[in-house]
């Protein structure tokens, strides 16, 4: 019989994808490796360091957190820099996961708005340097809501019936507790990370009322169904929505999708560049960090994807109609009412999930 | 079944469950040619996302990888599946069960932390390697299940004819039991070559920085909206899966035929 030849074939062609289909690593040439979200720097970015620095930069990819901090707390290394959201980062602190970042090596920090520096996170800002940002606000189908005449600048609009009963069924809102608890606690008038059980009450009650004029808890498509015209009102992050918009536009679409930023205030989140403490090239992580602070390659990422900046350098290299749009870079009375979100104890955390499922099995 | 024709409920049923099964398949592989990054409706066709494939290096390593890793897998699992459901059934051990089918058993997450924390404490540097070799651990229980069932269903007496005919037990394990049992192996090494290539939690936590596999990528990307791109990469893998099973069917048309 041939069977023989089963395992041979499978052989050579194990033989042949490595000889092709794997990249050997060329003699050795300096390595950096950026633990990062996917697609969150530009490609040409990535390019141009390469040259200055003379290595490579190799990254892997997270798409949440808490898989980050997982993966770290069990111990994997090998990582260099990392770019957790500012809540992570504290937790990173706490378990002594990074390096502090020698600050004489990134002389660059200069570009960054002092707003967003010296936070609670991080005070002084010892392990981490803000990278970009997103907002949690209003994104609308500009035709649909205009005909319809609903407010576009107020919570309210996602959360009152009044409002919901025009547009029922063609709204969506974050799948995540975090997220929505906040956007409702802004809408009562408390701050995102009130934590008093009162009004987490009231908050979830109001997410109760507003729930059967939802079409779903979406976190994923909703860019998609914004885009087709399906959905017209989302709760959702600013550069979803910036991404919506550009798709509708390139697909030939009527209509744009456009941000609200709720007058009650919003989330907003950081993403900050740390180094992970057993970082095998902690010098070219320095070099990386200050290399992404000057304003034209920080602006690269914004212009790609339409996130938040907080460099103040970059401003000049943006695209005009992107700092235009008061989500992504907020004027100071809009900045003074955007909150980042704060870990949530054990205690605090079993509360809310209790409220999270008694919300997601109500009907 | 009598010999009167089948029931139309039958044909019915029948046709219900291949298209529950293959009708999405069909979907993935129609929309890697539609020209939209939506991927919500049809709008024309084109070649574009293949093109664009084929310049993206980030996608062609990561599918590179988990070939290498599926492949890897699969051949080694195989072989030593084999000898485990061979060993199992001839001298029923009792602690060898145990440990061939606890990985099967354990859930994923549990495995794949406990797999780092092992890695980390050995010093072991994370990588192709160390994911390879996960796979293949939770790989062998199911080899050694498909091939322990094969030999339960073989006639033992032909073995031991070829024995009392003087071929060696290696002999004869060669010339009979393994032609024998070879359908159950080759299912063995496809099973493992499928789990290995879409496994993501154990693959997650034991993959070292740079390591990416396509379910990984593929994932890491669902935030930011999966473009045809990767229905692109699904087709050719698809096709390289049904490349395989036929060049084993060619090899031996009895191979996934139950005789």
């Amino acid at each position: 019989m041939t069977f023989r030849t089963i395992p041979a074939a499978l052989a050579a062609l194990l033989l042949a994808v490595a000889a092709t289909g794997v990249p050997v690593p060329a003699a050795a040439r300096d390595e950096l490796h950026l633990y990062n979200w996917n697609n969150y720097i530009a490609p040409e970015t990535i390019k141009r360091f390469e040259g200055v620095c003379q290595c490579d930069v190799v990254q892997t990819y997270y798409s949440d957190n808490e898989e980050l901090l997982a993966k770290l707390a069990a111990g994997a290394k090998g990582y260099d820099v990392l770019v957790p959201t500012s809540n992570a980062v504290q937790a990173l602190i706490r378990g002594g996961q990074l390096k502090p970042i020698d600050k004489t090596a990134i002389p660059n920090i200069k570009n960054v708005d002092p707003a967003y520096l010296n936070t609670p996170f991080d005070p002084g800002n010892q392990y981490s340097v803000p990278y970009a940002m997103s907002t949690t606000i209003i994104g609308y189908n500009d035709e649909k809501i205009k005909e319809l005449g609903l407010p576009t600048d107020t919570w309210a609009v996602i959360f009152d019936p009044k409002y919901l009963e025009k547009v029922k069924g063609r709204v969506t809102v974050l799948d995540s507790a975090n997220e929505l608890f906040a956007a409702a606690l802004k809408y009562l008038g408390y701050s995102a990370n009130d934590v008093d059980p009162k009004h987490w009450d009231e908050a979830a009650a109001t997410i109760r009322k507003a729930k059967p004029y939802w079409a779903a808890f979406n976190a994923s498509s909703y860019i998609k169904e914004l885009t087709v015209g399906n959905i017209w009102l989302v709760h959702g992050y600013s550069n979803d929505i910036f991404q919506a918009n550009q798709d509708a536009q390139a697909a030939g679409r009527k209509f744009h999708i456009l941000q609200g930023v709720p007058k009650e205030g919003a989330v907003l989140a950081v993403d900050n560049m740390v180094i992970h403490k057993a970082a095998p090239r902690p010098d070219l992580a320095l070099r990386f960090i200050n290399f992404m602070l000057d304003g034209r390659n920080s602006a690269e990422l914004t212009n790609l994807i339409g996130s938040g900046n907080p460099n103040a350098d970059a401003m000049k290299y943006i695209k005009p109609e992107l700092l235009k749009l008061p989500a992504v870079f907020p004027p100071k009375d809009v900045q003074a009412k955007l909150e980042q979100l704060k870990d949530l104890t054990v205690a605090q955390r079993r509360i809310r999930n209790k409220l999270w499922t008694e919300i997601k099995a109500s009907r | 079944m009598t010999a009167r024709g089948r029931s139309p409920w039958l044909w019915a049923a029948a046709i219900a469950a291949y298209a529950f099964l293959y009708v999405p398949l069909v979907i993935v592989v129609v929309y890697s040619f539609n020209d939209s990054r939506l991927n919500a409706e049809w709008v024309g066709f084109t070649l574009d996302w293949y093109r664009r494939l084929a310049n993206d290096s980030d996608m062609l390593a990561a599918a590179g990888n988990s070939l290498l890793i599926g492949i890897t897998a699969s051949l080694v699992s195989t072989v030593l599946g084999t000898m485990a459901g061979v060993a199992m059934h001839r001298y029923r051990p009792r602690l060898l069960p145990i440990l061939v089918f606890a990985p099967i058993a354990i859930p994923e997450i549990l495995m794949g932390v406990s797999l780092l924390i092992f890695f980390v404490l050995l010093n072991f540097t994370l990588g192709l390697v160390s994911v390879a070799l996960a796979h293949i651990a939770f790989c062998i229980g199911f080899v050694a299940i498909v091939v322990r069932a094969r030999l339960a269903g073989m006639d033992e007496s032909l073995t031991e004819a070829a024995r009392d005919c003087g071929a060696s037990p290696a002999n004869a394990f060669r010339y009979v039991t393994l032609p024998l049992i070879m359908p159950g192996v080759i299912a063995g090494a496809l099973m493992a070559f499928t789990l290995s290539i879409d496994d993501f939690v154990i693959t997650f936590f034991t993959a070292g920085a740079g390591t990416v596999t396509l379910p990984l990528l593929i994932y890491s990307m669902i935030k930011i909206s999966v473009t045809p791109e990767v229905n692109a990469v699904s087709t050719l893998l698809m096709l390289l899966t049904l490349l395989l099973i036929v060049i084993a069917a060619k090899l031996s048309p009895t191979l996934l035929r139950s005789e």
